[in-house]
């Protein structure tokens, strides 16, 4: 994004510079570039939301991250990028989402337990005093 | 007229009114986000746990105002009011995760709280149960000291009893010495009295015999006198001359024949008087002397005397007088009662001289 900022200024010069790389990587790949990097980072969030136990925990919205990654491949594939960089943005904080809610989850069940150990743990104690 | 004077307020409000409504965004997904990033906000639990994420949602909330003043499509500012919102959620979700951890680790440490509590209340039980224990004990202890008290008392009772016992038992023991003491005194007493009665019976019969004793001596003294008497009547009668050496009596030189020594039948009357009294007087000796004078030879008037002193001793053994109770012996013409110079004094030197003994049968010889 802020690429795109600080290339307003400098259109002129930025064209002939993206010119040049979109002829290397063409020469090189023989493929686009897309929004490779975004892509990754987002299929490493739904690889971390589905480890962190999302499909337990947050089952909607590690769908949602699931069919917007889907979505932003398919994209990638009909090089559309802008619709696939939106996607995948999406698919990672939607991955995140889910992430964040199975651990929090995870978490309050454990407090949970914990909660309950104490309160037999007390209770026990109490009857043991009485 | 009333129209007129309304309008400048109708016109102020009509101006307010639009200025209002210029002023918000026309998008209603990032209005949505706006509404729960404030409420998220106004939460100090999200602010403090989960400041980045909340900022994060700041930052993307930015930027979707930033898109819709700059007139990006509905489909960019929808997008990034999307993200927005989504990490508003994910700011949700990690206070709630922070504070379940923390809850969990409050738990931890609320659990040692308890265990602590536990502890210390099984600390203070435990040693309530030992102070109730140690009461217990105590109170064993003062129960068995008071027992063992008591067991001494009683055995010093009991000791104290035997020792009673044994000074009662003394006691009795004293009595019965004290009874035997007193039996054998009495004993003794009674012994001494029957003594003393014997003793006095003995000396009341020592002195009746004494008494009569006393009567027979005193009757012996008669008697003795009475014979003393007789026997100076009967000594009388055979011439008898009381000298130093005792009674003598001289049978003169007629009872026997001229230069002979037998006794005539005159000599044999005093023989037998003397007998009688030597019989009556059994303790009294003789002593039978000879005497002649001094015509003849020595030896001749030596032998004439022995054996008239003899021939008195015969007639005295032949009338029973035992013959230890008479001795005898010869003198010859030695110790003249008179001179020889005439026949009548020379008949008086030949004699025979009895000397009688004292009352013990002692004589003195010559």
């Amino acid at each position: 994004m802020k690429n795109f900022n600080q290339n307003k200024p400098h259109q002129a010069y930025k064209l002939v510079l993206a010119t040049a790389a979109t002829i290397i990587f063409i020469a090189g790949c023989a493929n686009n570039p897309g929004p490779i990097e975004q892509m990754a980072s987002s299929r490493a969030a739904v690889s971390s939301a589905r480890s962190a136990g999302g499909s337990e925990y947050a089952p909607i919205q590690l769908k949602l991250a699931i069919e917007k990654m889907s979505g932003a491949e398919i994209a990638m594939t009909n090089k559309d990028y802008v619709l696939a960089r939106q996607l995948a943005e999406q698919a990672q904080v939607d991955a995140q989402l889910a992430d964040a809610a199975a651990r929090s989850a995870k978490a309050q069940k454990a407090a949970d337990a914990i909660q309950e150990d104490s309160r037999v743990l007390r209770q026990e104690i109490d009857h043991k005093a009485e | 007229m009333k129209n007129h004077q309304y309008f400048p307020v109708t016109l102020i409000a009509l101006a307010i009114l639009s200025g209002c409504n210029a002023a918000p965004p026309k998008n209603s997904f990032l209005a949505e986000a706006h509404g729960s990033y404030d409420s998220a906000r106004n939460n100090p639990q999200v602010a403090y746990l989960a400041a980045l994420e909340l900022n994060e949602a700041g930052n993307s909330l930015s930027k979707a105002d930033i898109a819709l003043s700059k007139g990006e499509s509905a489909a960019t500012v929808d997008h990034l009011a999307y993200i927005a919102k989504q990490q508003i959620g994910i700011a949700q979700e990690t206070t709630k995760r922070k504070s379940a951890e923390l809850a969990v680790a409050n738990a931890g440490a609320k659990r040692d709280q308890v265990r602590l509590e536990a502890s210390t209340a099984e600390a203070k039980t435990a040693k309530q149960q030992v102070v109730i224990a140690q009461k217990t004990v105590d109170q064993q202890a003062l129960a068995l000291a008071d027992a063992s008290e008591n067991a001494q008392r009683d055995q010093a009772s009991l000791m104290a009893m035997a020792a009673e016992a044994d000074s009662a038992e003394q006691q009795v023991v004293l009595v019965g010495k004290i009874a035997d003491q007193q039996a054998t005194e009495l004993e003794a007493f009674d012994a001494s009295t029957a003594r003393d009665q014997a003793s006095l019976k003995a000396k009341t019969a020592e002195i009746a015999t004494a008494n009569q004793m006393l009567a027979n001596a005193s009757d012996k003294a008669e008697r003795d006198h009475a014979l003393i008497v007789q026997q100076e009547t009967e000594l009388k009668g055979l011439n008898a001359k009381a000298t130093e050496r005792g009674l003598v009596i001289t049978l003169s030189d007629v009872l026997f024949g001229a230069n002979k020594a037998q006794i005539g039948s005159g000599g044999m009357r005093s023989v037998q008087k003397l007998a009688d009294f030597l019989t009556q007087y059994p303790k009294q000796k003789v002593l039978v002397e000879g005497y002649t004078d001094s015509v003849g030879s020595n030896a001749h008037n030596q032998k004439l005397s022995e054996q008239r002193a003899n021939a008195v001793r015969a007639a005295l053994l032949d009338k029973g007088i035992g013959s230890e109770r008479v001795t005898t012996h010869g003198y010859g013409e030695e110790f003249p009662v008179s001179g020889n110079d005439t026949a009548a004094n020379r008949q008086m030197n030949r004699r025979v001289e009895i000397i009688l003994s004292d009352a013990n049968g002692n004589i003195i010889p010559r």
